[in-house]
């Protein structure tokens, strides 16, 4: 308390509300055809992707230029920090970018605020250059069943295991744990052996862990969340069990999957959801622990779980030829591979996992993990349905903590997550 | 200059304030009859929204997460402020002189109010985590088994944030009962001294009485600051407001239903309107109090 400036904060605050009526309000033309000669300038907003791939995006612009001669792209990419803000902040002024990276959650609420272009009208041919799973993760139900973004890249990532933990804690490393039950049980064993704060789980389980679960999230027509069924209250009553047993730590139960990831690298975690990237990153930042890693497949009682990222457009852009001609452009088999093979992620075009790339090996523990990943991506849906918003998962993340403290029955905190969810779809 | 020309001039003070009001009225008084309109609205970030009376307030009333934060804000005010009160004003007498000292002493106790909230945070984080430095030395000495749970346990986690608001908050306030200390008359000490009474004496009977109208002042600016908190609670906690969410107050409450994509801004407004009533009351009862105690 270093102030007088209670008067200040609410203000502040109250004027940043104020803003928040601004803006909004579906355009005529983002259902329409589109037609129009591809030229003028466009914006192009990425997350987080200069640091590592400059070269490659001012390579895509260029090509694009040089291809249709008369345009403009301004690339810009936003720092990693605040990215939704920036949308949000953007969104609520009216100035969107062209065309927009962006991921289903996101894509879902401007397009129920009329903000992007509907493909499925403006573009139905599009459909085939895609996988139909990726394609079908910008299709909204709830929303008249229109499609607003082209897929652009996806993730997944098998289970990293920490065997020098296992083995200290009386986990058999041979075979790793492959589904819940094995995952559950050598948690508990894990507990039995090894008291204090290392663990086998790092974090509650998210909305894709319900889906890999095999829990029904949502009913067909996207209207209610049903992951408050008897399968969702078996998972939580697992994760219950094991807090009981000692096999999560207090802390765990407020750990955000950073969190989750920066005590893995502390050793303190036995198990780690990763993604294709994290052996990279566990490699640079910890090197001890990426030499006891284990790799096995993704721990599923369904099919795995994957990421989906995807560029937008922008229902009101000036020329929008041009960004629908640049999103397609960034989005074809060519530059997707193109990318793919700078990046630790995977291509949504379709055949592009046919690629050399994702099905020869040579041997490398790194190639080993993408051909294992490329796999993985073939088999995997995305679980994360776009109407639950990050609100809606920080109250199930809530819920289970109160569960699994014992504040709230199991069913109950299920049953509180599913109302907060719904409260959150789309008023009709 | 004569009278007449001098009333032809009758905008001339409005023209000196202009600057002064166009700020009040753009980032005060506009805002706040903003969030008013908005309160009465299911308005979200991305669409205006449609009047619907007293929804908002009623969905309050029946949300557990505004019950939670209502209780953590109001139990902060009623930790926080006495201390707030009490110990920069001690803090004060014990370093008030002009040995080298007691200079070096005053500065110490400053430097948190001129470093960043979220250095802070870190610095509190690092310290009270179950592998921190508290937690090691507890270990040690042999005071704990395992691990004090600062940042996890929903009790532990709002005592350490109100810990370092009180850390943050001493210097600030022992600064500003030094300048109100340099305004009582030396013999009235002298006398006291005479009448024979030592340190602690004088403290009560001369210093305490002397700065009754700062103390009054700070308990209100504190109680403003101590309702509204929201860094100490946000970086001990994540940002996820305590385990479960239990240790989330107002401030943080409005935060995380008016931003990002989602934003309830009709609900967060309605929030926004309910703190601001708890605050008006507070400070009226604070003042109705200090009136009634200064007319005795």
């Amino acid at each position: 308390m270093k102030k007088p400036i209670g008067y200040v904060l609410p203000a502040v605050l109250a004027f940043a509300l104020g803003g928040c009526g601004i803006g909004g309000g579906g355009g005529d033309d983002s259902s329409a055809p589109v037609t129009g000669k591809v030229t003028g300038e466009i914006t192009f907003q990425t997350w987080n992707l200069k640091g590592g791939y400059a070269d490659y995006f001012n390579g895509l612009v260029t090509a694009f230029q040089n291809a249709n001669p008369g345009t403009t792209v301004k690339w810009i990419d936003q720092p990693p920090e605040g990215y939704q803000d920036k949308l949000s902040a953007d969104a609520a002024a009216g100035s969107l970018p062209d065309v927009v990276d962006i991921g289903p959650e996101a894509a879902f609420t401007l397009a129920n605020a009329g903000m992007l272009l509907d493909l499925s009208k403006t573009d139905p041919g599009a459909q085939s250059a895609y996988l139909p799973k990726a394609w079908d993760a910008n299709k909204f139900a709830s929303l008249g069943g229109g499609t607003y973004a082209y897929p652009w890249y996806l993730n997944t990532g098998p289970s990293f295991f920490n065997t020098a933990l296992l083995q200290k804690c009386g986990v058999a490393k041979d075979p790793l744990p492959g589904t819940y039950d094995t995952l559950f049980a050598a948690g508990k064993t894990m507990a039995g052996k090894c008291k204090g704060d290392t663990t086998m789980v790092g974090r509650l389980p998210a909305i894709e862990t319900f889906g890999t679960y095999g829990v029904r999230l949502m009913d067909p027509q996207g209207t209610k969340f049903t992951f408050n069924d008897a399968k969702g209250v078996e998972l939580v009553n697992h994760y219950k069990e094991l807090y009981q047993a000692g096999g999560m730590t207090e802390e765990t139960l407020n750990k955000l999957q950073t969190g989750e990831l920066d005590a893995f690298k502390a050793g303190r975690v036995g198990w780690l959801p990763g993604s294709s990237y994290t052996l990279k990153d566990l490699k640079a930042t910890a090197p001890k622990v990426a030499a006891t890693v284990a790799i096995s497949p993704q721990i599923t009682n369904d099919k795995p779980n994957m990421y989906i990222e995807s560029l937008a457009v922008n229902a009101k852009s000036k020329n929008t030829a041009t960004a629908v001609a640049f999103a397609k452009f960034a989005t074809n088999k060519e530059n997707q591979l193109a990318f793919c093979q700078k990046a630790a992620i995977f291509p949504s075009a379709a055949g592009a996992l046919d690629d050399p790339y994702f099905t020869k090996d040579d041997g490398t523990p790194e190639t080993k993990l993408r051909l294992e990943s490329a796999k993985a991506v073939s088999d995997a849906i995305v679980y994360w349905p776009a109407a639950f918003s990050s609100k809606s998962g920080d109250h199930l993340r809530e819920q289970i903590a109160l569960a699994i403290l014992g504040k709230k029955d199991v069913q109950a905190a299920l049953d509180e997550a599913v109302k907060y969810a719904d409260g959150n779809l789309p008023k009709k | 200059m004569t009278v007449r020309q001098t009333h032809d001039r009758w905008w001339a003070p409005w023209l000196f304030l202009a600057p002064a009001l166009a700020v009040v009225v753009t980032f005060i008084l506009f805002p706040f009859a903003n969030t008013l309109a908005l309160s009465a609205t299911d308005a979200t970030l991305l669409k205006p929204g449609r009047f619907i009376g007293a929804d908002n307030f009623v969905r309050l009333w029946q949300d557990d997460r505004f019950r939670v934060a209502m209780t953590n804000s109001l139990l902060y005010v009623v930790c926080v402020v006495p201390i707030m009160v009490a110990a920069p004003l001690v803090l004060a007498a014990l370093v008030n002189g002009t040995t080298r000292i007691l200079s070096f002493l005053r500065t110490a106790y400053y430097l948190p109010v001129v470093m960043s909230s979220v250095i802070v945070g870190l610095i509190w984080t690092n310290l009270l985590d179950s592998r921190g430095l508290v937690n090691n030395v507890l270990q040690w000495a042999g005071a704990v088994d395992s691990p004090v749970l600062f940042l996890s346990d929903r009790w532990l986690t709002l005592f350490s944030a109100m810990l370092v608001t009180v850390w943050t908050g001493l210097g600030y306030y022992m600064v500003i009962y030094l300048a109100a200390m340099a305004g009582i008359d030396p013999a009235l000490y002298d006398a006291a001294a005479v009448d024979g009474a030592g340190p602690i004496r004088q403290f009560l009977h001369v210093t305490a009485p002397g700065v009754r109208a700062t103390s009054a002042l700070i308990g209100l600016f504190s109680s403003v600051s101590a309702f509204r908190v929201f860094g100490e609670v946000y970086v001990l906690t994540g940002g996820t407001g305590g385990t479960g969410g239990q240790d989330i107050t107002v401030t943080m409450l409005i935060q995380q239903e008016g931003t990002g994509l989602q934003a309830e801004t009709g609900y967060a407004g309605a929030i926004s309107v309910v703190m601001f009533v708890v605050l008006g009351l507070l400070l009226a009862g604070q003042l109705w109090f200090q009136n009634r105690r200064a007319s005795r």
